[in-house]
């Protein structure tokens, strides 16, 4: 019982993560057509940037999060400037081939930096990994974590407010008018630059959470962010470009099938079985489990 | 002309074994390399508009079929013909891999397609990581001595290799094939309405992007004499071709070995001669990043642009 419990926790709270990162990569595939190869980086960012602050310099682990969310707001903010904006409006080949050479060379420099960087003067083997001081849970005979508990409490969090700013504020609205149908949008006269913006402000704010959450789940290293980028992009082809309840439910199918996989065969499996999954949902349904088309 | 160059240059590239040093000729040999799998690359990504982020995979999956058919000595009955056996099944199963991987990657285009072929990768080398007792894991593979090719034989092979696969690129810009590549990436819609079977044509055109590179990954495994996951496909081997490629001038028959040319100056000063206390594969990744912004269609069309421009 404990066990079943420990692991649908595990996998649950693991999938959150997952959708509320893949939700990020999503809406800006459908606002602006940039595939962001960077966005698992940006995860390893947030937990890196978390782990220096609360280990190394250390500060308490909320005005860390506050230092993260401000500086991944800051990050999104010249991360569209220098790299998205120039893309608007272009055919979708040259957005492609543009931002997949500008996105992957970002990546690629930026991971070798850290990696190096880090082996350098901070610890020789670079891990990021968090722990979060909440009390165990007594529930009667079971025992859940606290860590798990909080991951998927700030999860949810982020999620909901996401969700929220979508759905009821005018910028929110106007960035899933874009979503759905480009030109329309800009019929009504909403402004592609402003959405854009907000989209990498908010999309890559909430990317560096999932990051921080992920670093109290699993260790991560400088190296683990093509993977993300590789489950974001499973999670969308799963659950559809640009909806949160495919977002929900791809996360947490993932989440759940590394877990299971884990427990039973060996974590050294995990990623194999996440790289599984995105074949095996190739091959059955290219359009999506849950949703539109996947492009 | 153009046939006049390149011959010229490959009676110049025939000499270097005889004077130069073996770091250089060592250097030389692996710029054929990445050159081949860039050309390669070029006929999916430059001629087809479909960017494969997965070419070093064929190249990976070559280097470790030949080095574990030849250490598990079924081959030993053959004598001396061992080494091409090896060679031709290796690289037929790649051919195999690659054929089998086609249906889920082609039911992708664009960035998805590009991201497709990426998980191709990390999964073949996830795979080979996780079976230690057959590929030696994260530890590698050594091949038996006996079975060493000599770095002059290699350097001698990768040359022809790479002026094999120029010509399989202009043949196929001639070719039927080509015609048909062609329209699929004027547009895909008008070419299934004249009806070409886009999936056997984009299918055809992997198998062909995959047989030079899975024949240089036979060379590098035997040449090597020792291989693990990331010497075999390693972001090195996946990224250096489209980067080369792309800076260049993807879907330009030479654009693959002008970007080779820069990619590897580069890399031979740094490491050769700087000794720079910086990882390399940082500088490339600002390259990347720079061609992106600057000239997302490669040196080649830049230049040429800045010409016509210059012209008016």
């Amino acid at each position: 019982m404990q066990t079943v419990l420990d692991l649908a926790l595990g996998g649950i709270s693991l999938g959150a993560i997952y959708a509320l990162m893949a939700f990020a990569l999503s809406m800006a595939l459908a606002t602006t057509h940039v595939l962001n190869v960077a966005h698992g980086l940006i995860l390893v960012l947030g937990a890196a940037a978390a782990t220096y602050l609360i280990q190394v310099r250390p500060v308490g682990i909320l005005a860390a999060l506050a230092v993260v969310i401000i500086g991944a707001a800051l990050f999104g903010l010249a991360f569209e400037s220098v790299f998205v904006r120039q893309f608007l409006g272009k055919s979708p080949e040259e957005i492609l081939i543009g931002t997949i050479l500008v996105t992957l060379g970002f990546g690629l420099a930026v991971e070798t930096l850290l990696g190096y960087y880090w082996a350098r003067w901070v610890h020789p083997t670079p891990s990021f990994t968090l722990s979060f001081p909440w009390p165990h849970l007594r529930l009667g005979w079971v025992t859940l974590s606290g860590t798990r508990l909080a991951i998927l409490t700030l999860a949810i969090l982020a999620i909901g407010a996401f969700h929220l700013f979508l759905t009821r504020t005018p910028l929110g609205k106007a960035t899933r008018a874009v979503a759905q149908n480009y030109e329309g949008a800009l019929i009504l006269g909403l402004n592609p630059r402003l959405i854009s913006l907000t989209v990498y402000i908010v999309g890559i704010t909430a990317t560096a959470i999932s990051g921080v959450l992920l670093a109290l789940a699993i260790p991560l290293d400088p190296y683990t962010g093509t993977r993300l980028t590789l489950v974001g992009l499973t999670v969308v082809v799963i659950g559809g470009v640009g909806s949160l309840p495919g977002a929900l439910l791809g996360g947490v199918l993932l989440g759940v099938a590394e877990v299971l996989t884990a427990y039973t065969v060996g974590a050294i499996w995990s990623p194999v079985v996440s790289l599984l999954v995105f074949f095996a949902v190739l091959v059955v349904r290219p359009e999506g489990l849950f949703g539109r088309g996947s492009g | 002309m153009i046939r006049g160059i390149v011959g010229a240059l490959v009676l110049v590239a025939l000499l270097p074994p005889l004077f130069l040093t073996r770091d250089l000729i060592a250097a030389i040999y692996f710029t054929f390399l990445f050159m081949i799998l860039a050309v390669n690359y070029d006929l999916l990504g430059g001629f087809l508009g479909y960017v494969n982020l997965g070419q070093g995979a064929f190249f990976g999956l070559s280097a470790y079929a030949v080095i574990l058919l030849l250490n598990s000595g079924g081959l030993d009955a053959l004598g001396a013909a061992d080494i091409p056996v090896a060679m031709a099944l290796a690289i037929l199963f790649t051919l195999a891999m690659t054929w089998s991987f086609a249906y889920p990657l082609f039911r992708l285009s664009g960035a998805y397609f590009a991201m497709g072929t990426f998980a191709m990768v990390l999964l073949i080398q996830q795979v080979i990581v996780n079976f230690p007792g057959l590929t030696g894991g994260t530890y590698g593979i050594y091949v038996n001595p006996r079975h060493y090719l000599s770095l002059h034989l290699a350097y001698y092979l990768a040359l022809g290799l790479l002026v094999l696969s120029l010509g399989l690129n202009l043949w196929v810009t001639r070719s039927r094939l080509g015609l048909a590549v062609n329209a699929i990436r004027g547009s895909e819609l008008a070419a299934a309405a004249i009806g070409i079977d886009r999936f056997r044509v984009k299918r055809r055109t992997l198998l062909l992007s995959a047989l030079p590179s899975a024949t240089a990954g036979a060379i590098f495994g035997l040449q090597a004499g020792y291989i693990d996951v990331d010497a075999a496909m390693g972001v090195e081997k996946t990224l250096l071709p489209v980067i080369m490629a792309m800076l260049g001038g993807s879907g330009l028959v030479a654009g693959p070995l002008v970007g080779g040319v820069i990619v590897r100056g580069i890399d031979i000063v740094l490491k050769n001669y700087l000794h720079l206390a910086f990882p390399a594969l940082a500088i490339y990744g600002m390259i990347l990043m720079g061609i992106g912004l600057l000239m997302p269609h490669g040196v080649l069309v830049f230049l040429r642009k800045r010409r016509e421009a210059g012209f008016r």
